[in-house]
């Protein structure tokens, strides 16, 4: 049997066949990361999405720690904010708004403020001095103490009260009250009753490393010259300066300045570096049906009470993307949005001497293209994932061991259990049966009997072409065996005289419909055209039906299905993600050899839409629902009577395909064929069988152990149980097997292991 | 190779014995290869054919996740 080269571990570095800016490209469609639509529209940045969970968790001393964030006297910007939040809120578009700032004045109310930090804070060096009074230097003190700037204020007012009233006459007692201890408690320096001339200014200039001014004193100092809006900036001067433009545009406008504040203070250009600031659109998608309590609870004259406020903030959705994680058991396991997990999955591929971290989860993917469908900017994960795979394939860093086996099976459907011939008494033939690898090995029966039907009922005979299409080593990224699976499938059409391809299976079609020049339809259609064979019949409990991933984008072949369906006379029950937005029972991709544990969470993701029977079109998918239990049968096999009954284990499924293509070389062809016998007893306990199929043993390895065994006699004798254990290296795995001797010519297997290292006695 | 490092040790403790030279097994020198890769361990080995045993836990335990380990490399 062919081989596959295990590669080694020092390679030279070869071909990438994706460009970092054509992965850019892709991971942008995703649009997880962009903010929600309220906090996009606030200038200020509140993270209103985590403020609103923190406000409806009841957690109103974090709700508080957030929005003081951007708002260093929370009542102030409370009491005066514009709220354009609520204008961009998502609910707008189907009820109320979040009403977000009466949920920000109760927060601002009665949160409590996080304590201390400010004592052991490291002070900057460079100083700082404001002059004047109102709303802009309050709000600009604030953000510079925040920044720990050595911060002195200079104003006209004689107390702090008159310099509070002055910069937010607007608040109500309460909350003057409570505002003028915030105050206190920071750590800004006030002088009192000053007179700001312009010696005064000028003294302040040259003792403060930066000075900032209200537009007030600048107005009656420097009437003609003007400031920089984006900067806060009065270049000619050099100081920084704003006014009194509505509380959330000053409130902005201090923001802007501080960031000024810092660039002077380091001496860099104060235009550099800024990154975004203001308001901005964003592209995130949400999905309003999550959507409960449309209407707001009026607010109350005195504002929402906590308990109220909590309630408000609970309407919130928290908007976020998340369609492609709702339906993919892939994503939900490694708890990733696509725009993150590609661009570590594309890294992972670059790298050359170091741990590929990103293996697993790259290969876990089951390349089934559902998040193309169901993500509304159309992010295809199966692109990323597939590229990556034929990216390490290309640069010889991907590992075997995770689809050798597979791949053997595969190469093992194109060697041994191959077959293609013409229909008896047909030199060539107008069709060939192409049923797939899967159901040769699953359902032996289904695929002779649909043969049978396919060469009695059309015209022009139909050859068989027992093999698999090429789906698996795509999958595993293994290009070059895909060239090479294509070409042989292509010799052996042409040698049928390139007949119209019926498949029976979707990803069959998929694939073969890449081939140049082919014609194929699916069994499916044929069997419309035909009409139903005799004794077909749908099962007689409503059942789901599970649509092929294969069968994604193929609108045709869905509506087939159906109708087929119907007409066996199957009640289908409707299930969430069905059609284009299937999801994939876990075979796909190779995820089933990858990773078995997200592969089987896919099973279950399947299963979860309902308890009814499956009916599917996908032998894989069948046979994946029946070893986790469920009732679960390949519409061929209602179409045809049979039943293949339990799943086969991974050897069954190899003596599957072996007897179905000998019996139909007898039976058809008149052929004989050598079966191999063994020249002795082999039994096997249900354990070791059990224990074979979950390791990945076949009957074939352990065969090849015992009759090593027979030949060379080495083996070693467990004084424990009393069982012999010999060994022998296969392939690129070495092959163990404990086993009892009940006779010369009898063996019974009790347990099997394996290992790819190789093991060798050291001389020394 | 003195005072080389085995990375691994499976002492027979007297419960294994090589059936065709029909002797116990000892605590050898061996050695794992993979992926252009080599460990020394100690197995048990016959003293006399030299076959080296690999005990089921051994391989499916930390043998198994070296190899994952080195193909992720
Ligand atoms: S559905 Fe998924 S991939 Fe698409 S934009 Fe949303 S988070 Fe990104
Ligand atoms: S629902 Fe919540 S997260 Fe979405 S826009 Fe409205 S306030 Fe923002
Ligand atoms: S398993 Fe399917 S739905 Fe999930 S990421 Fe992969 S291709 Fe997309
Ligand atoms: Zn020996």
């Amino acid at each position: 049997m062919a081989q596959i080269q295990e590669r080694g571990s020092t390679h030279v570095y070869k071909v990438n066949k994706i460009s970092k800016e054509e992965m850019d490209s892709m991971v942008a469609r995703c649009v997880y990361e962009q903010p929600p639509f309220c906090n996009a529209a606030c200038p200020l940045k509140l993270d209103t999405r985590a403020f609103l969970k923190a406000a409806a968790d009841g957690d109103f001393k974090k709700a508080l720690g957030l929005y003081e964030k951007i708002a260093p006297f929370p009542l102030v910007l409370a009491a005066g904010c514009e709220a354009p939040c609520e204008g961009k809120c998502r609910l707008g578009e189907i009820g109320d708004a979040v009403a977000i700032r009466a949920v920000e004045a109760a927060v601002a109310r009665y949160g409590e403020a996080a304590r201390g930090g400010s004592v052991f804070r490291m002070k900057k060096r460079k100083t700082v001095a404001i002059l004047g009074s109102g709303l802009f230097p309050l709000l600009l003190a604030g953000e510079l103490e925040k920044k720990a700037y050595p911060l002195t204020v200079f104003c006209e007012q004689a107390d702090l009260d008159s310099f509070l009233r002055c910069a937010a006459g607007f608040l109500d007692e309460d909350a003057f009250a409570l505002e003028r201890k915030r105050l206190r408690g920071k750590d800004i320096q006030f002088e009192f009753s000053c007179s700001i001339d312009r010696a005064f200014l000028d003294e302040k200039r040259a003792s403060f490393d930066v000075l900032c001014i209200s537009e007030t004193v600048r107005s009656r100092l420097f009437p003609d010259s003007p400031v920089i809006p984006e900067l806060m900036l009065c270049e000619k001067e050099q100081f920084i300066c704003g006014g009194e433009e509505g509380v959330m545009n000053t409130a902005f406008g201090a923001k802007k300045a501080a960031l000024t504040v810092d660039r002077l203070a380091q001496k860099l250009d104060p235009r550099n570096t800024r990154g975004q600031e203001g308001a901005c659109e964003s592209e995130l998608y949400t999905d309003l049906s999550e959507a409960k309590e449309l209407r707001r609870a009026a607010i109350p004259d005195g504002g929402y009470t906590p308990a109220q406020a909590a309630e408000e903030a609970k309407r919130c959705i928290q908007c976020r993307c998340e369609e492609c994680m709702k339906s993919c058991a892939y994503l939900q396991h490694y708890k990733k949005y696509p725009g993150l997990l590609s661009r570590e999955i594309y890294n992972n591929t670059q790298i050359i001497m170091g741990d590929h971290q990103l293996n697993k989860p790259m290969n876990a993917c089951s390349l089934c293209g559902q998040c193309s469908v169901v993500c509304p900017r159309g992010f295809d994960m199966a692109q990323v994932c597939h590229i990556a795979r034929r990216n390490m394939v290309s640069t010889d860093k991907m590992p075997l061991a995770p689809h050798e086996f597979a791949l053997m099976d595969m190469l093992f459907s194109n060697n041994e259990a191959f077959l293609a011939r013409p229909q008896p008494g047909y030199e060539t033939c107008r069709y060939v049966f192409f049923p797939g690898c899967q159901a040769s090995a699953i359902a032996p029966d289904t695929v002779r009997a649909a043969y049978e039907d396919l060469c009695a009922r059309l015209d022009g005979g139909v050859a068989l072409l027992l093999g698999c299409c090429g789906a698996i080593c795509d999958w595993a990224g293994r290009y070059e065996l895909e060239d090479q699976t294509r070409e042989f499938i292509d010799r052996e059409l042409a040698r049928l005289g390139d007949p119209i391809v019926i498949a029976g299976c979707p990803t069959c079609k998929k694939e073969l419909s890449t081939h140049d020049g082919l014609e194929i339809k699916g069994i499916w259609d044929v069997l419309l055209e035909l009409g139903l064979p005799e004794g077909a019949r749908g099962l007689a409990r409503p059942a789901a039906l599970h649509d092929s991933c294969g069968a994604r984008g193929d609108e045709e072949t869905q509506k087939a299905i159906r109708t087929l369906a119907a007409q066996l006379g199957c009640t289908l029950i409707d299930t969430p993600y069905s059609g284009d937005r299937s999801p994939c029972c876990g075979y796909g991709g190779l995820a089933a050899y990858a990773n078995r544990e997200v592969a089987a969470e896919m099973t279950e993701k399947c299963l979860e839409r309902s308890d009814a029977p499956y009916i599917s079109y996908c032998m894989a998918c069948r046979d994946r629902f029946a070893r986790q239990g469920r009732e679960s049968r390949h519409l061929l096999e209602l179409c045809y009577g049979t039943d293949a009954g339990a799943p086969p284990d991974i050897s069954e499924k190899r003596r599957n395909r072996l007897t179905l293509k000998n019996e139909l070389l007898h039976e058809l062809w008149h052929e004989e064929t050598a079966e191999m016998k063994l020249d002795f007893e082999l039994n096997y306990t249900v354990d070791a069988r059990r224990m074979m199929d979950d390791r990945m043993i076949l009957t074939d390895d352990v065969i090849a152990v015992l009759q090593d065994f027979r030949a060379s006699g080495e083996a070693v004798l467990d004084a424990e149980d009393g069982l012999l254990v010999a060994r022998r290296r296969v392939g690129n795995a070495t092959f163990w097997v404990k086993f009892s001797r009940e006779g010369e010519d009898s063996f019974t297997v009790h347990r099997a292991w394996s290992h790819r290292m190789r093991v060798e006695k050291r001389e020394g | 190779m003195a005072g080389e490092k085995n990375y691994y040790t499976v002492d027979p403790m007297g419960k294994l014995r090589c059936f065709k030279c029909g002797v116990p097994l000892e605590k050898g020198k061996a050695k794992f290869m993979y992926l252009d890769n080599g460990f020394p361990v100690e197995l048990p080995v016959c003293p006399v054919c030299g076959f080296v045993y690999v005990p089921e836990e051994l391989a499916l335990g930390k043998v198994a996740s070296v190899e994952r380990a080195l193909e992720d490399k």
